[in-house]
């Protein structure tokens, strides 16, 4: 769901990319210090950015036959943390632009907000509030309900954007919501349950690597425990 | 896997300076975007393709392979500017002239802007470019890290193609159930595998006295000033160009 190069209006392309910047701000301040006190993160950070990349550019089996791709946001959030995620987004969805001419920079805060902030942090909030229902079931409703938020908020800002000339902005949200719908929320079930196996299967075989990354002290203490170097 | 990182690392302009070419793409994109559509997005357009392709010798179907999914996207998009909702007797779309004023301008802008994108992309590595990202205030660490994604992803997408090939090979796609279940089986396997992979460059860097900071040689090559006084003209004539062609259409 990028919105792509030039598509935006240059005032509603600075505006986001003016909403994105304190977010990238507080994760890059954070990336700053946990790879100053553990430098040997720096390279978990980066493996993390590189499977998010080409998690994204992997096609899923869709039911419409038309070619889609999972966001991974929700994946990203609960493993890395959603402040860490901003970052690890941007730079993602800048490299999407720079080596796949998917998105575009003009339009690289809009999608920001929508892919690297407001979807981890939506996903990250459902994964903590249904957590007590079981990890499957939070896994799933995060997932899903965090690629809705994406979705949501890109028709929102193309609404903004582009207000219907009858109806405005609710006019237009209504339009691109609608038309959006029938690729996105199937789309969104099959990447909620496209994380629960993940999720699973990491549980399953590859504790360490959940511990090393602080997903089982985020999912237990409440607190967003962030990245901490393996002792290996 | 990267068919736009192949061009960008080969083409005729890989000995220029990369700020001639940032400089090139960037003023257009602001061209592009800024300036009335009608009359200058496709000066931009005309400029961008003529400078990847006879400029930097990308061949013309790279350079439309890579145009070609974007402009499917606004194809598939634009008509839906030209029309607007109507809900007072039930659901129904009402065309618009107006929309479809602003349909074909919103779609010659962002075609313009991606052929700037396009000419970014298909002559500057990205890892001539992340470096940059030091100078607009993004800190060390985030840079570093943007880098070290840039050599690390093509790995972890070979690894990701050659699961994907064992997978298709044991009928792990042939139905959609099956499908979503191989590809979680996919991305579990290859975090598993990245982090391992972390680990390992982790112990090897220690052992090399890793402290912090990865430093890599970048070949020097010099800002030439006829080069960028060429960009400077072609940017002002694109403007000057756009504006008056703009003057007459109206």
């Amino acid at each position: 769901m990028h919105i792509m190069e030039g598509f935006l209006p240059p005032l509603h392309a600075a505006a986001w990319t003016a909403v994105a910047i304190p977010f990238l701000v507080v994760g890059a301040r954070r990336i700053t210090r946990i790879t100053s006190e553990h430098p040997r993160t720096k390279l978990l950070l980066a493996s993390a950015g590189a499977f998010a990349f080409v998690l994204s550019a992997l096609k899923i089996p869709s039911v419409t036959g038309s070619c889609s791709h999972p966001t991974g946001t929700a994946l990203g959030s609960i493993l890395f943390g959603p402040s860490v995620m901003a970052v690890l987004g941007a730079i993602v969805l800048l490299f999407q632009a720079l080596l796949l001419a998917h998105g575009g920079l003009t339009t690289l805060g809009a999608n920001i907000v929508a892919m690297a902030v407001v979807g981890p942090w939506v996903a990250y909030g459902c994964f903590r509030l249904t957590r007590p229902l079981g990890l499957g079931i939070a896994v799933f409703l995060a997932a899903m309900l965090g690629d809705l938020a994406t979705y949501l908020v890109t028709a929102a800002q193309l609404a903004l954007a582009f207000p219907d000339p009858v109806r405005g902005f609710l006019g237009a949200l209504a339009k691109f919501g609608g038309v959006f719908a029938f690729t996105q929320v199937p789309l969104a079930v099959i990447e909620g349950l496209l994380t629960v196996i993940v999720v699973n299967v990491l549980n399953q075989y590859s504790r360490n690597d959940l511990d090393e990354l602080g997903f089982h002290d985020r999912v237990r203490a409440g607190s967003s425990a962030a990245l901490k170097p393996s002792t290996a | 896997m990267f068919p736009i990182d192949q061009y960008a690392w080969t083409h005729r302009w890989r000995g220029h300076h990369p700020a001639e070419r940032a400089l090139l793409a960037g003023g257009m994109l602001l061209i592009a975007v800024t300036l009335p559509p009608l009359a200058t997005a496709p000066l931009v357009l005309l400029a961008m393709a003529g400078a990847t392709v006879t400029g930097a010798g990308v061949p013309l179907a790279a350079w439309l392979r890579v145009m070609a999914i974007p402009a499917g996207f606004l194809l598939l998009s634009l008509p839906f500017l030209a029309v607007s909702l109507d809900l007072t007797d039930g659901m129904r779309l009402a065309f618009s002239s107006a929309g479809a004023w602003l349909a074909v301008a919103v779609g010659l802008r962002s075609l313009a802007a991606v052929s700037a994108l396009a000419f970014l992309t298909l002559t500057t590595p990205v890892a001539e470019l992340v470096p940059w990202l030091r100078r607009v205030g993004v800190p060390q660490a985030v840079v570093e890290i943007a880098l070290l994604i840039y050599r690390l992803l093509f790995i972890v997408a070979d690894c990701a193609a050659a699961t994907r090939n064992a997978q298709e090979a044991r009928l792990g796609y042939s139905t959609v159930r099956r499908g979503i279940r191989s590809l979680g089986l996919l991305a579990a396997t290859l975090l598993t595998r990245t982090l391992a992979r972390a680990r390992r460059l982790e112990i090897g860097l220690a052992a090399r006295g890793f402290e912090g900071t990865l430093r890599v040689l970048t070949p020097e090559r010099t800002l030439s000033r006829p080069h960028l006084a060429a960009v400077t003209a072609a940017l002002f004539a694109v403007a000057a160009g756009g504006l008056t062609l703009h003057q007459v259409l109206r």
